[in-house]
């Protein structure tokens, strides 16, 4: 199997696989250190809510907790002042519910405007990192299935309702070395149904993220989702260039029950798959956009 | 014409004068108080350590937009609420036990929401009581 990755989109995930393994042997010393036996209790929350702009987390609330969550996409900001850098173009919005009915285990479901997307989603905790270390990371297990509901003609002459159907999976490992950094990195799976001609089905992916909190209520976080070019799984010859990576950077605010997002990023679609696999935009060619999420929780 | 105007001026002039004083009974919160009499015995003398800088954090979080940024009861929130959120600084606040302190901030009353969910570790809980004796003045 033979991997045509560009350079340049090869230093940010070297670079978060680094700190991982860094991290992971300096607290392995520390807890040789402790006097006492080890803590098992699960480490606190790596992340604060359970998105990390584009990107899901480990982070899934109490038992009983509902979320509701806002997800806004400006067009980019290629337009300069005549689209307000974007704010007056064409955006993506989706609004999703979320609900945790037992521990470790987040259910959803979602609507988005672009293709009148509905989407199903599953999130598990398989492992969680605990306070001393023994489990030096945790495991989560999100995947989802979305229905595109655009106009039967948009499927061509062979049309079946599965043609609407699109999947994503991922395993993210998840690591918080202090109170201040968390990072997480993710292979992806990603299967369209039905696609353009000359464009995969399949796309193996991965997505890297991290946090740095600057102060209790505030963080910087960067994250990366890279689709990778396999030639070993795509249907064509020669092999078609995957999505555009999506980059994004920016800020997130939390309070008690909130968690703002705000970051320039490239992928105007909102769900996963959508990142992996339908993102034109180059984010250093200045291909970035203004995004927003907002998330609300209701405990019960 | 001239009636008119005289009309709608005294209209406009009454209308201010009821905004502001329904805005000087609104004004007058309640003090807090009443969650003893609820209050499960084993609070009065439960007893745990916590770290003031994790219970800061955590208070930043979670507390300050009603209790303020000192405690004193002055968070952007505090003004909207029917009671006022408490001087944390005072004697009569740090006179409570530090159990009736944990009761207050985990299970609530009234306008102050239940933390339990929120706060979910028994260590941060007891952090954030820390904090809050720290603010003593």
């Amino acid at each position: 199997m033979k991997r045509y990755i560009h350079p340049r989109y090869t230093f940010f995930p070297l670079l978060v696989s680094l700190l991982m393994v860094l991290g992971t042997s300096a607290s392995a010393q520390e807890t040789t250190e402790e006097e006492t036996g080890p803590d098992k209790r699960p480490a606190k929350p790596a992340f604060e809510s359970g998105l990390l702009f584009d990107q899901q987390t480990s982070t899934i609330p109490v038992k009983n907790t509902l979320e509701f969550v806002i997800q806004h996409r400006f067009a980019t900001v290629e337009n300069g002042i005549s689209d307000l850098w974007g704010i007056w173009g064409v955006s993506n919005i989706r609004l999703g519910l979320n609900f945790v009915p037992m521990k470790n285990l987040m259910v959803g479901w979602g609507t988005t405007k672009y293709k009148k997307a509905q989407d199903f989603q599953v999130k598990y905790n398989i492992l969680q990192q605990t306070r001393s270390n023994t489990i030096p990371v945790s495991l989560t297990l999100y995947s989802n299935w979305q229905i595109d509901c655009s106009a039967d003609a948009a499927f061509g002459d062979s049309y079946k309702f599965s043609n609407r159907y699109s999947y994503f999976t991922e395993l993210i490992i998840t690591r918080r070395f202090s109170n201040a950094l968390s990072v997480q990195v993710a292979p992806t799976f990603t299967h369209f149904n039905a696609v353009d001609s000359l464009v995969d089905h399949d796309r193996i992916g991965i997505s890297m993220g991290a946090r740095y909190k600057v102060s209790p209520q505030i963080s910087l976080i960067a994250t990366y989702d890279l689709p990778l070019k396999i030639k070993g799984i795509t249907e064509w010859n020669p092999v078609p260039d995957p999505a555009e990576p999506n980059f994004c950077v920016g800020a997130e605010i939390s309070t008690s029950t909130h968690a703002f997002h705000l970051w320039l990023g490239s992928s105007q679609g909102i769900l996963p798959q959508e990142v992996m696999m339908t993102n034109k935009n180059n984010f250093f060619d200045g291909q970035f956009l203004l995004g927003l999420n907002i998330t609300r929780l209701w405990n019960f | 014409m001239k009636t008119s105007k005289m009309l709608r001026i005294t209209t406009i002039t009454m209308l201010m004068l009821l905004f502001v004083a329904a805005g000087s009974v609104f004004a007058q919160q309640k003090q807090p108080g009443g969650w003893k009499a609820n209050m499960p015995a084993k609070y009065k003398t439960m007893k745990g350590k916590g770290d003031v800088a994790a219970g800061k954090e955590l208070y930043i979080k979670h507390c300050k937009s009603c209790h303020g940024p000192k405690g004193l009861g002055d968070g952007p929130k505090a003004a909207s609420m029917k009671t006022f959120p408490g001087d944390f600084s005072g004697s009569k606040f740090q006179s409570y036990s530090d159990g009736e302190l944990y009761y207050i901030t985990v299970i609530g009353y009234e306008e102050m929401p239940a933390y339990e969910k929120k706060v979910t570790d028994d260590e941060d809980r007891w952090a954030l009581v820390a904090y809050m004796r720290s603010l003593k003045k």
